[in-house]
């Protein structure tokens, strides 16, 4: 499914030599490229590198693509807030920040990304809309579809098919948007809700609509036709003499720099770092088998910079000492709100108490390691 | 004369950021090089020191300093084009920036647009009513919606900026 998606074969690919024959041709004023990669952060870091390097003054460019499962969040969410993390990572399912703004979406084979890119004077969401909704009224006409106000696609005026976000910089803008295919529904459902409950945060939200996929209605419509229609829509609308060309994200030679790029977007101080402050104040269930007993606790973070700048656990007396939840508190001060770094944080506390407190210490640790996503 | 001026400036709290009054954007920034001006009264407490003008860049950001600290904000031209701001992500206190370095955004329902550092030094404060109310940027973008202060490590790098007049004509050129 990979190969047809790329109009050249991968030999006269490797003509581009350098990125300036790539994009300095003045005969055409919009160009369309075609990602080969399925990686999310080589995807972003292409549309980075474009926006930085590429002079986008007298010209625009469309580039095509798609990732393989992945749930992206805007810039400045929650991935916590947003996505099951720990579900996430069950299904090798990888979170990746972008770097425009909006909500959270899950991405397959099944949706296609393009991604617009003009000068900020030429920045038109709606005229890049309607590159979208022309080209699939023009090979599906039957299809109701129509951009709304808050520039989604839905279609019959309900299901949306279509979100948008977009990045303004220096000089130029990009504008990307989904497009539903033939996505798995059912992973949207599973993955995109909260990591942990209780978390409070002035993080931008997202609004959840109800989806469906374009194959739904028109089970015909192949993946290269839509994209075929789509460059052919973007040709007339922009004007574009040559035809559509594959790229490689990850060709270092023809992107120089992009591999850094792509290193910061995959990397933990952007994904997770970057996320607004934010606090977790939530009730934990705790347990004893012998004999057996159940007692509630309050706990209570705050998390800056992805990190626990402030930890309160509440436990009753009766159950664990004070001291035993105050170390336990103070143990995760400056972690990574992270399961993993919490129970590594933990484990060598646990090492320390023996005797008859070990078990409920350890059944509070587990269940603090679980509230942490 | 003087009453009326002394009148105007009661207004105007005594905090270091003034809030001023709902004023044209032109009215405003002639409000707070008012301000500026060292025969401002003593019931404004305004620290010790010369302040200097507005200045701008290219990137619609005003930079306005007070005993060698530079406040930072967008202008209106900027906050216009942006629309509602929902969310304003700053840079940290104590991070060092160079002039022109990315050090932030500010989403709005338009785009995530990119803020760049006016001047190089080191960020000092960082405007935290905006986590709560973004749309202080929009209402308020000479005064209550100011986003971060910053040391300036080369001076030079200010009288390089547009002053008010530089920058209106700058905005005159981009219309056209």
């Amino acid at each position: 499914m990979l190969g047809t998606f790329c109009v050249l074969s991968a030999g006269v690919q490797r003509a581009w030599s350098s990125s300036s024959c790539l994009f300095m041709d003045p005969s055409s004023p919009g160009l369309v490229l075609q990602s080969q990669s399925t990686d999310v952060f080589q995807n972003l870091a292409l549309e980075d590198w474009i926006d930085a390097h590429v002079d986008l003054q007298q010209r625009s460019i469309l580039l095509l693509w798609r990732n393989r499962p992945t749930v992206v969040i805007g810039r400045h969410q929650n991935p916590w807030a947003e996505c099951n993390l720990p579900a996430m990572r069950s299904a090798q399912v990888p979170v990746a920040r972008r770097r425009s703004g909006g909500g959270t979406v899950y991405h397959d084979l099944g949706n296609l990304n393009l991604t617009f890119f003009a000068s900020k004077k030429a920045y038109d969401r709606r005229r890049n809309l309607k590159v979208v909704t022309d080209a699939l009224r023009r090979v599906r006409p039957q299809l109701d579809i129509q951009a709304t106000d808050r520039l989604d696609i839905l279609l019959n005026g309900r299901y949306k098919i279509s979100g948008t976000a977009s990045r303004l910089s220096r000089k130029s803008s990009y504008h990307h948007c989904t497009l539903l295919h033939s996505a798995d529904r059912s992973a949207i459902a599973v993955l995109l809700r909260p990591s942990c409950p209780g978390i409070r945060s002035n993080a931008t939200p997202s609004i959840p609509s109800p989806v469906t996929n374009l194959t739904d209605h028109a089970p015909s419509l192949q993946w290269e036709e839509l994209l075929e229609a789509v460059v052919q829509q973007y040709s007339s609308e922009f004007g574009l003499t040559s035809s559509s060309q594959c790229v490689d994200p990850a060709d270092e030679a023809l992107f120089p720099g992009v591999g850094s790029m792509e290193a910061e977007l995959r990397g933990w101080q952007w994904t997770f770092g970057k996320t607004p402050k934010f606090s977790v104040e939530t009730q934990l269930e705790l347990r004893d088998e012998r004999p057996a007993a159940r007692c509630s606790a309050q706990l209570q973070l705050e998390v800056k910079n992805g990190r626990v700048e402030s930890c309160r656990v509440e436990v009753p007396a009766t159950w664990l000492p004070e001291r035993l939840s105050a170390s336990l508190a103070q143990a995760l001060l400056g972690e990574r709100f992270c399961p993993h770094r919490a129970a590594a944080a933990l484990s060598a506390l646990l090492r320390c108490e023996s005797g008859p407190l070990h078990s409920r210490l350890r059944n509070l640790c587990d269940v603090l390691v679980a509230a942490m996503g | 004369m003087k009453m009326a001026m002394r009148a105007a400036l009661r207004c105007l709290s005594v905090n270091f950021s003034p809030r001023l009054p709902q004023l044209s954007s032109a009215a405003q920034v002639s409000a707070t090089r008012l301000l500026c001006r060292s025969g401002a009264p003593r019931t404004l407490s305004t620290t010790s020191g010369q302040c200097t003008a507005l200045k701008f860049t290219e990137k619609h950001e005003w930079v306005l300093v007070e005993s060698g600290i530079g406040t930072v904000g967008i202008s209106n031209y900027a906050q216009e084009a942006l629309g509602d701001v929902v969310y304003c992500g700053l840079p940290e206190v104590g991070q060092k920036l160079e002039q022109l370095d990315e050090c932030g955004a500010l989403e709005s329902v338009k785009a995530a647009s990119e803020l760049y550092s006016p001047l190089t030094g080191e960020v000092t404060a960082i405007n935290t009513e905006l986590a709560e109310n973004p749309g202080l940027v929009n209402k308020s973008c000479y005064a209550d919606g100011w986003l971060i202060k910053m040391t300036i490590e080369r001076p030079e790098e200010l009288d390089r900026l547009m002053d008010q007049p530089a920058y209106d004509k700058f905005i005159k050129s981009l219309e056209e």
